[in-house]
């Protein structure tokens, strides 16, 4: 496993891994190349121009271009005030209302106030956003987006056709390659490093598997910076790509820090029936509505103000609770299915308008449900779409642990992006504010990192001040133990062949889970878990989850899943290309997240923004205005949220 | 109104056999004393890796399936790795053609496998002698989910320690439905050197599509008012302008138009049709200053002259670009085709 030597070009991976690098981002989706691109800018412009640049390392588990950020559809929220007069007071209030208050409101003021210089920089890194006629950004309206607080809806979301992601993914990463970025893609983080001294805890590094030959590397950095989206894949119906398995609040969790707020996520009231693929709101936005089974538009009597455009998770639940009254309808595909979705109705809008204003929506519904939006009835159901919670970061994106009532910096550790939580979501977050956030906190990530190393560089024991000093006495990382552990998965034990056994009879598969099937013919493996585990918390934590469900999806975790992925090597001891070495690796992370997710679930019992607990169905502000601390111990602490100047009100839509 | 979309998709289960050329690297020799990460000596480098071979195990491994004509194939290829084959490789992110991660060749044709739907490519199989006949496995049950398992003697997930290209051998047969199953044949996207069953290296076009300095080289120019203030901080762009190139900048670098060329997969030197179509992104974006620059780029890259104007790179490029009429616009625009 440790052949080493790629005998072909690779031009893409770093041609030359240093034995040291200044910062190593982990990811490369808006986040992770905002950071890398923020950090560059402010030492450019803060330094004379043949100062040394500071070694930079992204390392992504896929090819960068691949990575989720380029599925977004709608938009980026911002108070341009391009069409529809706007004030990013406005913003600031309308952010707070859609977190159900569980937002720090300082971190939403910087959101909302620096939304516009984050759009126009996208802008002018290449982004090539749709137009009003005379040529500025123009904007579309989305649900919870309102002026005059909370009065009227208000045009807000800057939008480039329904591609905004790949957008802003593909001119991010062009500009990185003007800046002559070194990426190691298709490299997989397998451990994240810390040490510990009397200053406190510090970053130290990764540990990361070239996947293109199997080979283990110790990446050693003074910064470590992670962005790597969120965690869809915890349920099987989801907007997520396959490999959004939450690796990096799992890597967290495991370096013994805590995630925040992890039990709110967010469900999208339309994805594409089972596919779970996304209908941008924009389908709504643009005239869209939904109906159930009578044909009744129903979101008028859930929210008589903003019917179909209310905030998603007050949609999501208007739809499970149709289907609960027996007002669903199945997906045409399956006509004898389950009866869990309803009809998106975009007939009334304009043909023409429709191809143009959702090209990508038509797509994918003549794609993937062969029907005609403009004359078939769309079926839709809540899909998995956003983790509010994340890695606590303070506003510069710096990582910290909760304890003793105050926030402990990990020194040189950031995060950004959807795995991170400044917690401008709170309890659910406003459509188009997520982008914003990973561009916006991320380029903060990436600046507050080039100042670290600028003053280090220029601190008076650096004489000559060219290079950037090494942190000190940070302990090179022990690769060894890690390339033992995985050198095992890589060999079954002699007594399994791997192929074509009937390992469900020992219980692994069946038993424990309750209602796993017994699959054919291979011995368990990790793509079959992790659909179990989606199934599993689909079941019982989706949308609204209670005591009893919570309790179910614990057990089943703690015991059959944990058996099972403990259990779980691949069936090819080839390094090379071992995408399914990769993928229990994604198991061992998503089912530790998953554990952590339903704790928190637990812990909180209230019903608040996207968590609807049937059996505490109101807000508690008493007990649970605060953010869950919770760590692989299963302990839960309560910080307390950053109230500035909007005290907690009803949220009504 | 309600129930229109009904009944008229009900697409009933078939049978499909998954054939996939399948590739496992040999291992690499560790050699002492030099970095992992080090190019190899780059004279020693051809001016072309890509056509680069890597040594490995080469085999046909077929998986027979029920699922639905609507199924897309990377649904198929996904059951296969959690129900009967973990080991098959294969790139695969979004699920649904924003990516760009699945090129592979389908039936001959460059396609991504989230798009293309078992229904619309699978084909009745030519017969062929009596030893290759597809066997009909045992269980079926309605789901993409429960593909059938196919262990073949010398060709089982963990060891492919067959013969070169030797066809998975016959199992039994069902006797079940009448004639043979239809095929899907799947192979790594040409043009590109495979890595590991359905994963190609397309370095080599990413590689090409930075050379062509694939980043906006803004004017600079911020809208003024009379008084010379800055009025408006985006750059302007009307609609008109934007449609020049907004389709071009859909491109998600699939590399489905590389694969596709006779010329590029060919093995000829040419900087390909995606890195010509990044080019022309921005030579199209009234925002950019620096077309001059771009099209003498594209005058000196390699061999646009060898751009035959076939034409095939634009039939199944997933986001709907002409490519080949795009290239041929840059080859007049850039003064003639002889850089
Ligand atoms: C379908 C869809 C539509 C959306 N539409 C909108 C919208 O209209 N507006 C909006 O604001 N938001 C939208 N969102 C949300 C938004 O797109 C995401 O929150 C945002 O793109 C996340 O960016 P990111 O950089 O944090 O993560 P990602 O883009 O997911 O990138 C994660 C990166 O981390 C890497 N990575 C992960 N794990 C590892 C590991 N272990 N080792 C190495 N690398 C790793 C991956 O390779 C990848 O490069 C949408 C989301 C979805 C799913
Ligand atoms: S032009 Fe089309 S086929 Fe070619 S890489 Fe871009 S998206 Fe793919
Ligand atoms: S998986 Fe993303 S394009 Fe096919």
């Amino acid at each position: 496993m440790l052949s080493a030597c790629c005998a072909r070009i690779d031009v893409m991976s770093p041609s030359q891994l240093e034995d040291y690098y200044d910062a190593v981002i982990v990811g490369a989706g808006a986040a992770g190349l905002s950071a890398t691109l923020g950090l560059l800018r402010r030492w450019r412009n803060s330094s004379p121009e043949d100062a040394a640049v500071p070694k930079i390392l992204v390392i992504s588990k896929l090819q960068a271009l691949r990575s989720h950020t380029g599925s977004a559809e709608g938009g980026i929220a911002a108070s341009l005030g391009n069409i529809d007069k706007d004030d990013w007071h406005w913003h600031y209030y309308d952010t707070i209302k859609g977190g159900d208050w569980l937002v720090d409101q300082d971190a939403a003021h910087l959101l909302a106030e620096l939304a516009p210089q984050t759009v126009i920089r996208l802008e002018h890194d290449g982004v090539a956003f749709s137009r009003t006629p005379d040529g500025h950004i123009a904007q579309r309206r989305f649900g919870g987006h309102t002026a005059d607080f909370g009065k009227a809806p208000v045009k807000r979301a800057a939008f480039a056709a329904d591609r905004i992601g790949h957008q802003i993914l593909h001119s991010l990463w062009q500009q990185c390659v003007a800046y002559d970025v070194t990426f190691a893609e298709e490299w997989y983080v397998s451990d994240l490093i810390l040490s510990e001294s009397d200053a406190g805890k510090r970053a130290n590094g990764v540990l990361a598997i070239d996947t293109h030959t199997g080979t283990v590397h110790a990446v050693n950095a003074s910064n470590v910076v992670i962005a790597t989206g969120g965690a869809g894949r915890l349920f099987s119906t989801t907007s997520n790509s396959w490999d959004l398995t939450g690796d990096g609040l799992s890597l967290a969790l495991d370096a013994g820090l805590q995630i925040e707020d992890a039990e709110f996520i967010q469900f999208h009231p339309t994805g594409l029936a089972h596919t779970g693929i996304l209908l941008s709101e924009a389908a709504r936005a643009e005239g869209g509505v939904l109906r159930n089974a009578d044909g009744e538009a129903f979101m008028q009597r859930y929210a008589p103000e903003h019917t179909d455009l209310a905030a998603r998770d007050v949609v999501s639940r208007a739809i499970r609770s149709e289907v609960k009254s027996g007002r669903g309808v199945a997906d045409p595909k399956e006509p004898d299915g389950p009866r869990d979705c309803v009809w998106l109705d975009m007939r009334s809008i304009d043909p023409d308008h429709l191809e143009t204003a959702l090209p990508q929506v038509c797509e994918i519904i003549r794609g993937y449900a062969n029907l005609d939006p403009s004359r078939d009835l769309i079926p839709v159901k809540p899909t998995a779409h956003y983790t509010m919670g994340g890695i606590p970061v303070n506003t510069d994106g710096q990582v910290y642990s909760w304890s003793d009532g105050e926030r402990h910096l990990i020194h040189g550790l950031y995060a950004a992006g959807e795995c991170s939580c400044v917690s401008v979501h709170g309890a659910n977050r406003l459509g188009g504010n997520s982008l914003l956030d990973a561009c916006l906190f991320g380029t903060r990530a990436g600046e507050s990192i080039a100042r670290d190393l600028l003053a280090r560089k220029d601190d008076t024991r650096n004489p000559d001040g060219q290079d950037i000093p090494r942190t000190p006495d940070a302990p090179a990382i022990d690769v060894e133990r890690r390339k033992a552990k995985i050198e095992q998965l890589l060999h079954r034990p002699a007594d399994d062949d791997g192929a074509a056994g009937p390992a469900s009879q020992d219980g692994g598969l069946g038993s424990a889970v309750g209602g796993a099937e017994v699959r054919q013919g291979v011995s368990d493996n990790a793509y079959a878990l992790m659909s179990d585990l989606g199934r599993l918390l689909e079941r019982h934590i989706a949308v609204v989850c209670d005591r009893q469900g919570i309790a179910e999806a614990k057990a089943a975790l703690d015991h059959g899943f944990t058996r099972r992925a403990a259990a779980l090597r691949t069936h090819s001891d080839a390094a090379a290309y071992n995408q399914e070495l990769t993928a229990i690796l994604e198991a061992h992370r998503l089912l530790a997240l998953a554990k952590a997710v339903v704790n928190a679930m637990s812990a909180r019992e209230e019903s608040r923004g996207s968590l609807k607990r049937l059996d505490f169905p109101e807000r508690d502000d008493e007990r649970f205005l605060a953010h869950s601390m919770t760590d692989t111990t299963g302990r839960i602490s309560w910080q307390p949220v950053h109230i500035v100047d909007v005290p907690p009100r009803q949220r009504e839509y | 109104m309600v129930g229109d979309g009904a009944e008229q998709h009900a697409d009933s289960p078939m049978r499909v056999v998954i054939r996939i050329s399948r590739f496992l690297p040999k291992p690499e020799r560790p050699r002492r004393h030099s970095n992992p990460f080090a190019k190899d000596d780059a004279k020693q480098e051809p001016a072309f890796p890509r056509r680069k071979r890597q040594r490995g195990k080469q085999w046909v491994q077929d998986y027979p399936m029920r699922v639905h004509p609507q199924d897309t194939i990377l649904n198929c290829l996904l059951s296969i790795k959690r129900d009967s084959d973990p080991t098959l490789a294969f790139r695969y992110s979004c699920g649904h053609g924003m990516c760009g991660s699945d090129a592979v060749s389908i039936n001959g044709t460059p396609t991504l496998l989230c798009t293309a739907t078992v229904g619309e490519w699978a084909k009745t199989p030519v017969p062929l002698s009596s030893g290759n006949e597809f066997r009909h496995t045992g269980v079926t049950t309605g789901s993409v989910d429960a593909s059938i398992p196919v262990t073949t003697s010398d060709a089982g997930p963990a060891s492919p320690a067959g013969a070169d290209e030797s066809l998975a051998a016959p199992g039994n047969d069902d006797g079940g439905d009448a004639g043979p199953d239809r095929i899907i044949e799947l192979a790594p996207l040409p043009g590109f050197p495979v890595q590991r069953d359905l994963i190609a290296d397309i370095d080599p076009m990413l590689e090409q599509i930075k050379r062509m300095k694939p980043y906006l080289q803004a004017k600079g120019l911020l809208a003024t008012k009379a008084d010379g203030a800055v009025d408006v901080f985006e750059y302007l762009q009307r609609p008109e302008q934007l449609h020049r190139y907004e389709l071009l900048s859909n491109c998600i670098a699939c590399g489905v138009c590389e694969g596709s060329c006779p010329v590029y997969a060919g093995g000829e030197a040419f900087i390909g049709p995606a890195a010509l179509i990044m080019s022309s992104r921005f030579i199209n974006d009234s925002r950019d200053g620096a077309t001059d620059q771009r099209l003498d780029d594209i005058r000196q890259a390699d061999g646009i002259a060898a751009c035959q104007s076939v034409r095939a790179c634009s039939r199944h490029c997933p986001k709907g670009i002409d490519v080949g009429e795009e290239m041929w616009r840059l080859v007049e625009r850039s003064g003639g085709a002889q850089g």
